[in-house]
């Protein structure tokens, strides 16, 4: 039994980093978060416990987490799906044997791979309402562009193009997918006589909803997270008028610019039960549409 | 029992791998740790002075040759200058002072010293003062200087490089529509006439030439009355007819410009560059609203160019010479290992012991002095005979309606709501009347509950 133990200790020692890591920078932040919501505590002086008040601030008398809550839930409905589709839709046109495949798949999966901060930048000047090139593209057919960043009609589309930009990471997750699916489905489909859209409705599209559904499941998940790029097209304000304020971004004013690290613990709180929430009633949906195994 | 020598074999390898990856462990702490630490003094026998400040680039070389010159006039401390970047400066300060390895003095932003002083972390500097320094701080002084460095009534920052807004105007863009560049407009809707007559449109209706376009209510409402703080009684003040007049005033004349197109217009323009590619200087704004600092950046990138530096312009009846004060303060941390070396340092820079020698540092800068004797000394006084468009800003700072930022606790929040509904009755949103109600309700709020909550306002 000792020796056992002691040949299990060399073995614990060498994931002992790994372990150090997940207890002091994840596990144990995790419970603190929690204790400090329950907290007045603005980083300065020793935490002060004040039971539910930080929650019952921001669920009842807190505006802007509401106006934030909703920003974002607005984003993840628009801009889930639509990436989803764009990243379906270019699997399937970068699955087709031409010449030069690969040279394709690398150039949409590029932007992927740039950081966030050089993507949002670039996308500024694009937008630029006065020299950017999408309003110039627009000119030229006399279209009157309009100020996408600064108009709080347009931030949100704005932002679901920025999105859509960066659809070439989960087109990889589709292609791989794709290479999965048997051959032996589509020559059984050819022989029964399916053309191309019968072959992607009933084989192709099945048989990838393990790969939309993870998908899925991550989309939903990072938009609750979605910071950076709010947080440089308004300077880490959230305008204009509060089109760009998500909750991520408020949750980060909260306890940094206006040092209230309680208040943004409690808000931490909400967002993980609300992630939570939403990816059970995901999971749950499996059943209906997810088809595993081929 | 005999021993087993290949079980022997076995348990002295694993001990020399736990060992070997103990050590290895142990190395790459130390490493870290090392790695972490604070700049070395570079004198030996001198203690050394941690000077964390925020500017960088080219100011960086003005701070380098301030810290040069207090080293060589000292024979006692080193001061050692280490650049943070200006964002986020305040948290960056609080972590490393609540971690145990504060710098000795920083340069921070004033807005940034009630929250910091509320939480105990800031040293009360006429604790380090001697009784005739202290007498000198109390009296001589800009007053907007001094109490821009207070909270509470208590000292915790001395400024090295105040900061005031003020309207820069092209010579030549004025005198092409026959106004004179010498003579400013009496009012602000005066201002806002001629700058209509400054703007310069494509077919389209873009803006290719900005007139004048101004923000910053909490700034320009000085102009029209008490602003939104009452000093006397402590109190915030949002909702008042001296405000709603300002606002009203600045999105009438946003209206004017037209707000769409002013915000396309300055979406194209890199307003916040130091640079000579600050929209001014090469002529893509005729009035510009903007800090001292760039006095000095004219001086640098296109020192030819004919302009002038006009005040705060009030409406009819309102106070001339408005502003409201900013800028960088020297703070030393409760913690601070080298206080006597950090004070010695901001009084050597900040003039309040030898305010001729600071005159210089100040010049260097093109800053705000600390008070009247650095203004008045031989250099800053020929400082203002080669910029004699800087004239302005003093002027401003020695008035009466040059004010500091409200003094609360929560500042940042106060700020950022004021600035919220001014975009949002420039928008055409709500009217200025609701916004400022709107404004007035939430404060308020926020205000009471923080007080429920404990916080120290």
């Amino acid at each position: 039994m000792k020796h056992k133990f002691r040949e299990n200790l060399v073995g614990y020692l060498f994931i002992s980093p790994w372990l150090i890591g997940f207890l002091v920078f994840t596990l144990y932040p995790f419970c603190r978060s929690f204790y400090l919501s329950l907290t007045r505590y603005n980083i300065i002086q020793e935490p002060h416990f004040i039971g539910l008040a930080n929650y019952k601030m921001m669920l009842f008398e807190d505006e802007l987490f509401w106006k934030s809550l909703w920003v974002t839930i607005r984003y993840a409905l628009v801009s889930v799906p639509i990436v989803l589709v764009v990243g379906v839709l270019l699997a399937l046109l970068l699955n087709i044997n031409v010449k030069g495949i690969a040279v394709f798949r690398t150039i949409f999966y590029l932007p992927s791979i740039v950081p966030m901060v050089a993507t949002t930048s670039i996308f500024m000047w694009i937008l630029n309402p006065q020299v950017g090139l999408v309003n110039r593209v627009l000119a030229l057919f006399h279209i009157d562009g309009p100020g996408w960043l600064t108009d709080p009609k347009w931030t949100l589309w704005s932002l679901v193009f920025m999105a859509i930009w960066g659809a070439g990471g989960s087109m990889v997750i589709y292609l791989a997918g794709l290479k999965d699916i048997p051959q032996y489905l589509y020559e059984a489909a050819t022989l029964d006589g399916a053309g191309v859209i019968k072959k992607t409705r009933m084989i192709t599209l099945p048989m990838l909803t393990p790969v939309i559904f993870f998908n899925l499941v991550m989309g939903v998940i990072g938009t609750f997270q979605y910071f950076t790029q709010a947080f440089m097209i308004s300077k880490g304000s959230g305008g204009p008028e509060d089109s760009t304020l998500f909750y991520a971004l408020y949750m980060f004013q909260r306890s940094w610019k206006y040092m209230d690290m309680g208040y943004g613990s409690a808000m931490a709180w909400a967002l993980f039960v609300i992630i939570v929430i939403l990816t059970s009633i995901i999971f749950q949906s499996q059943k209906r549409w997810v088809h595993y195994g081929g | 029992m005999a021993a087993n020598p290949t079980f022997d074999r076995e348990k002295s390898s694993k001990a020399i791998v736990v060992r070997s990856f103990l050590a290895v462990l142990a190395i790459a702490a130390t490493w870290f740790l090392m790695s972490a630490k604070m700049p070395d003094a570079n004198i030996p026998g001198r203690t050394k002075v941690v000077f964390w400040h925020r500017w960088g680039g080219e100011w960086e070389v003005v701070v380098k040759r301030i810290v040069s010159r207090f080293n060589e006039s000292q024979t006692e401390f080193e001061v050692v200058p280490m650049f943070t970047t200006g964002t986020g400066s305040e948290t960056k300060f609080m972590l490393s002072t609540i971690g145990g390895d504060p710098p000795d003095v920083m340069s921070m932003w004033n807005g940034a010293i009630p929250s910091i002083a509320s939480g105990g972390l800031l040293t009360d500097l006429e604790t380090l003062m001697s009784p005739e320094e202290k007498e000198y701080f109390n009296r001589v002084p800009y007053q907007a200087i001094r109490e821009s460095g207070q909270f509470k009534d208590v000292t915790y920052g001395i400024t090295i490089g105040a900061d005031l807004m003020g309207y820069y105007v092209n010579a030549k863009h004025l005198r092409e529509i026959g106004a004179d560049p010498d003579k400013p407009p009496k009012t602000f809707e005066e201002l806002v006439e001629l700058g209509t007559k400054l703007n310069i449109k494509d077919s389209s209706g873009n803006i290719k030439r900005m007139g004048f376009n101004v923000s910053d209510l909490m700034t320009q409402a000085y102009a029209w009355g008490p602003g939104f703080y009452d000093k006397e009684s402590k109190t915030l003040t949002m909702n008042n007819p001296s405000n709603l007049a300002a606002l009203t005033a600045l999105v009438e004349q946003k209206k004017g410009v037209g707000f769409d197109q002013a915000q396309r217009f300055w979406a194209s323009q890199n307003t916040g560059s130091s640079t000579g590619a600050w929209p001014f200087i090469p002529g893509a704004v005729s009035i510009a609203y903007d800090g001292q600092w760039r006095v000095e950046e004219i001086r640098k990138y296109n020192p030819g160019m004919d302009y002038r530096v006009w005040p705060l312009i009030p409406p009819k009846d309102g106070k001339p010479y408005a502003g409201s004060l900013g800028g960088n303060f020297m703070i030393i941390p409760t913690s601070a290992k080298q206080k006597k070396g950090a004070f010695e340092f901001v009084k050597f820079w900040s003039g309040l012991t030898h305010p001729e020698r600071a005159a210089e540092f100040y010049c260097w800068g093109g800053w705000l002095p600390l008070s009247p004797d650095v203004a008045k000394s031989p250099k800053y006084q020929e400082y203002l005979r080669t910029n004699p468009q800087f004239k302005t800003f003093v002027d401003t700072l020695g008035g009466n309606n040059c004010h500091p930022y409200p003094n609360v606790g929560f500042l940042q929040y106060y700020l950022d709501q004021v600035n919220r509904a001014e975009d949002q009755a420039s928008r055409g949103s709500i009217t200025p009347k609701q916004a400022l109600i709107n404004l007035d309700q939430t404060v308020k709020h926020e205000l009471r509950k923080r007080k429920e909550l404990g916080f120290e306002d």
